[in-house]
């Protein structure tokens, strides 16, 4: 069963000058739905691209199920077209000269399979993506979300083992990409292939996939579930990275954040009796919990009291602007906000929710989590 | 996570890595079409350049006395002979000083005039300035000497035997000065570039962002100095561009000296070229060549130079780039005048001026009897050199078919290696190759045609190796008209293998097809426009050729342009006339279809 493994692979231009993608080890199990996030220039594409066979590994190897089909050091290469990987793109890359039917049928006649099963094969994956009533039409003539649809029938219609997924919703509207995004969880579903895509898009790691790899400049920054990336940020990239309104750091080495910043740090070193000292304080915006009156502080919460310097609303909910001293953080609120510009209110932070790091930006575990 | 998966030896890993590289750089046909295509081009293009210049160094059969050596010892006679002897001045200098004096007055007339036109035609509201803006193109399309045989046909004089001139005809003699040498090469020449300034200068005025422009004026400055201190500096670098190319083009310009300069005695480097060529002076035309390609070089690295500069300035603007149109008010009609009478001089009267002289028996004498169709269709003539009307001459269909044969072949070579040259550029995994193909496609852009023709002549005058001697023969043009027009098939072919990326090829690639499938149901369906264009083009600059084919033709391998000017020298005006008009014809219908296919501007693509 195809289990993809990347083994330490690299890869660099100009003789190692730039690096695109640095000792990238992953193991991606059969039926997985995996993510590469990151922002753009982080190496999400090109590995991408170098599990299909697109690029050459600089360094490392890659396996897919028992076979190895890349390995520099080895001179082993097999080329895409024997790799028995799928591999839709960003632009879709349809081919103009093709109706959608030729397209689609492509793959299949390419491994000479009688046309009867071909028409059968073509039929079918046209039906199930919606996209049979087009079958005559050219691809400048479908809409961008009927072109995702071909793009992905010209992939399934050949049973792929795995199938790779080049931004696929990048290009398409608001609504169109949630409905994409729900017909690809319809065939993950349905089809069963091991599928692995790369988005810069948050909100589409966190919904469509069942584990999720941040990079940042050719490395791997995290591994883990989507709830593991939101809740565990390893780090301070990828705490920054995911979330929207991004996350509050509290920079402890800065004068500034010291009344507020270094209250938390005292009761994280005092309470969780921590081994390494903190030096950066995250907090998620929608842990704090505002209140216009005064309120009894509770156990294992941080409370304090802040300025109200902006409140933004964002439809059914607000983002407020606090100050408390001299640093400014955001936190989001779906109460009708009963306090104008500069009133004074209060908030609590449960500790739990609190994210600390250390010098080098890395997560710090403290007992809740270790336990 | 990490699973290990078996450490290797440093060296081990070397060798494996190196076995990786190669097995990746030959895995496809690619890399070995890209080898093919290197050495072809090597030979094509860099060797008979190369050979040239040995000519140039190399003492050459009969000059063996004079030179003081035997045949093939190294010599700097014809350098000497050419640049220092009494006879320099005939063969090098002269020629030196009227091709720079051309050049420059081309370029005074042509930017000043062709500048005020392309402002007219693209930024305000000038009468028709839609149907100007395709009219004023159409020297363009046609081969400069066209205007040549029609000035020669109103200006000539007893300097040369044959058929009167009309103004000699109707009482008024023309002096030298106004029939041939420098005015009447310069006014053509002007004539001729304009359209290039037009299309040069007016895409750079089209693109400006008016935005810039709207700034300056809410500032509070005077329309005149927005003119001179905005718009000016910022089209300075496509004013520089356009001058220099339009002297690169002088540089190797023979039809329009050849056809105007030669009943005189005045000589440019182009003809000098010629000359050596025809008196078998193969040192001294190799020297000639030599210098006509470095100072053609220079100028052109000066000019890649100006647009490298000119990117510095970022002209291209978003919503501001709109067309702005100025009122002209008052001046609208003056400025429609402008146009039209450039229109009339440039298109309308050389033209009509062949045309007339292929149907009058005397020329300049405009009564009803004096007009007949016998030089196109006669037959019995008695005082012409066929006996019957050119086009029931076997010769002009031998040669018609000669030039479709030639021309054709060569066009069809140029587009197939234009877009294999373009797919090489874009895929190969061996970049040097990617690099030196572009590069030696694009060199025969530097060196001007005769320059060009100079150096096959060099190669293939003799049987060197397996290869044998081609001089006369029909390949030899073809394999130099092939090499010629490289530069845009290469460019055509890079742009639509860059425009179609790499997407639909790796699709193909991740669907189980074979480079073969690839190349064969997806790469060359897609480019099929392209391919077209990149052999129609080539095909409408080769019909019009003249200066790679007056070196390398011979009578058995005529092609029109030759036939035109070899009826020239035969003193059958009216038959040369003709052939011209035909040529004017199928180049003027070819760019129309070209530009069809392509849906690109008129004549943009069309160098030469």
């Amino acid at each position: 069963m195809p289990r993809i493994i990347l083994d330490k692979i690299s890869k660099s231009y100009d003789g190692g000058q730039s690096i695109a993608v640095k000792e990238l080890d992953l193991q991606i199990e059969d039926g997985e739905f995996m993510c590469l996030l990151g922002p753009s220039g982080c190496g999400k594409t090109t590995a991408l691209r170098m599990i299909a066979g697109l690029e050459n590994l600089t360094k490392g190897e890659i396996i897919v199920g028992d076979r190895v089909v890349d390995a520099a050091a080895k001179g082993v290469f097999i080329p895409p077209e024997q790799r028995g990987i799928g591999f839709v793109f960003q632009s879709y890359a349809l081919w103009p000269h093709l109706n959608i039917e030729q397209n689609t049928d492509f793959g299949l006649r390419m491994r000479k399979i009688p046309k009867k099963e071909r028409e059968e094969r073509v039929s079918h994956i046209m039906k199930t993506l919606g996209i049979d009533q087009f079958r005559d039409r050219y691809p400048s003539q479908l809409s961008g979300g009927q072109q995702q649809r071909v793009a992905l029938a010209r992939m399934l219609v050949v049973n792929p083992d795995v199938l790779l997924l080049d931004e696929p919703l990048s290009n398409l509207d608001s609504r169109l990409r949630l409905e994409m995004r729900a017909e690809l969880k319809r065939i993950h579903k349905v089809f069963g292939t091991t599928i692995i895509f790369v988005t810069h898009d948050q909100w589409e790691a966190m919904t469509l996939a069942t584990s999720i790899v941040v990079m940042k400049e050719g490395t791997l920054q995290q591994l883990g579930t989507p709830e593991d990336i939101y809740e565990r940020p390893a780090n301070r990239f990828v705490a920054e990275f995911v979330g929207n309104p991004p996350i509050n750091l509290v920079d402890l080495s800065q004068k500034d954040s010291v009344p507020f910043g270094h209250k938390i740090r005292k009761i994280f070193l005092s309470k969780y009796k921590l081994k390494i000292d903190i030096s950066l304080i995250g907090l998620r915006p929608e842990n704090i919990i505002l209140f216009p009156e005064p309120v009894v502080q509770k156990e294992n919460h941080f409370y304090s009291s802040a300025i109200v310097t902006g409140i933004l609303p964002i439809g059914g909910s607000w983002i407020v602007e606090l100050e408390i001293k001299t640093i400014q953080i955001f936190a989001t609120t779906n109460q009708v906000p009963e306090y104008i510009i500069n009133d004074q209110i209060f908030f609590e932070i449960n500790l739990s929710t609190i994210h600390v790091f250390d010098e080098k930006g890395n997560r710090i575990l403290f007992s809740k989590e270790t336990e | 996570m990490n699973i290990k998966i078996g450490e290797i030896s440093q060296e081990n890993y070397r060798w494996g890595n190196f076995h990786y590289r190669l097995k990746i750089g030959w895995r496809e046909p690619t890399t070995i079409l890209g080898v093919i295509l290197t050495i072809l081009f090597f030979y094509l293009i860099f060797i008979p350049i190369l050979s040239l210049l040995i000519d140039a160094i190399q003492i050459q059969f009969g000059d063996e006395r004079r030179a003081g050596g035997i045949l093939g010892d190294f010599t700097t006679y014809y350098f000497e002979r050419t640049l220092f002897s009494p006879v320099s001045q005939i063969l090098f200098w002269e020629p030196l000083k009227h091709t720079l004096s051309i050049s420059f007055g081309v370029i005074l007339v042509s930017l000043s005039v062709g500048s005020i036109l392309a402002w007219l035609l693209s930024r305000t509201d000038m009468f028709g300035s839609k149907w100007f803006a395709t009219a004023l193109i159409v020297p363009y399309m046609l081969p400069s000497w066209t205007f040549a045989l029609a000035w020669r046909t109103l200006f000539k004089n007893r300097a040369v035997g044959g058929l009167e001139g009309w103004f000699e005809n109707l009482g008024m003699i023309p002096p030298d000065w106004l029939a041939y040498g420098q005015f009447p090469i310069t006014t053509i020449l002007s004539l001729h570039y304009i359209p290039f300034v037009i299309l040069l200068f007016g895409n750079a005025l089209k693109r400006f962002d008016t935005q810039l422009e709207d700034a300056a004026k809410v500032l509070g400055t005077s329309p005149r100095n927005v003119a001179l201190r905005i718009i000016l500096p910022l089209m300075l670098p496509s004013l520089m561009s356009a001058t220099i190319l339009i002297f690169a083009k002088c540089l190797g310009e023979f039809g329009v000296s050849y056809v105007l300069g030669l009943p005189v005695n005045y000589d440019v480097l182009a003809t000098s070229l010629y000359r050596s060529i025809a008196s078998r002076q193969t040192g001294v035309a190799s020297i000639l060549a030599a210098a006509i390609m470095t100072i053609g070089i220079i100028s052109l690295l000066i000019d890649a130079r100006f647009i490298r500069e000119s990117r510095k300035f970022v002209t291209i603007g978003t919503k501001g780039a709109m067309n702005r149109i100025n009122k002209l008010g008052f001046y609208r009609f003056p400025a429609t005048m402008l146009a039209s009478i450039i229109f009339m001089i440039s298109v309308a009267l050389p033209l009509l001026v062949l045309f007339l002289s292929t149907v009058m028996r005397i020329p300049g004498d405009f009564s009803l009897s004096n007009f007949t169709f016998d030089y196109w269709i006669g037959e019995n003539l008695k005082f012409a050199y066929y006996r019957s009307g050119i086009l029931l001459t076997p010769e002009l269909w031998v040669v018609i078919w000669n030039t479709l044969k030639i021309v054709g072949f060569a066009s069809i070579c140029s587009g197939i290696l234009g877009i294999l040259v373009g797919y090489i550029v874009v895929r190969s995994p061996i970049r040097p190759i990617a690099t030196f193909l572009r590069h030696i496609t694009f060199f025969p852009y530097l060196v001007p045609g005769i320059a060009f023709g100079a150096a096959y002549l060099s190669l293939f005058a003799i049987q060197r190796g397996p290869i044998p001697a081609l001089y006369g023969t029909t390949a030899l043009l073809i394999l130099a008209l092939t090499a010629d027009q490289m530069p845009f098939a290469s460019r055509a072919g890079i742009s639509a293998m860059m425009q179609l990326g790499k997407d639909p090829e790796e699709a193909a690639q991740m669907s189980g097809a074979s480079w073969f499938s690839r190349m064969f149901f997806i790469v060359i369906p897609i480019q099929k426009g392209s391919l077209v264009a990149g052999t129609l083009l080539p095909f409408i600059s080769g019909i019009r050729g003249l200066s790679l084919f007056v070196i390398l033709a011979v009578p058995n391998t005529d092609v029109l342009t030759t036939f035109s000017l070899r009826l020239l020298d035969y003193n059958y005006t009216q038959a040369a006339n003709a052939v011209v008009i035909i040529i004017s014809a199928i180049a003027y219908f070819g760019t129309l279809a070209a530009q069809k296919i392509t849906k690109t501007n008129l004549a943009e693509g069309l160098g030469n």
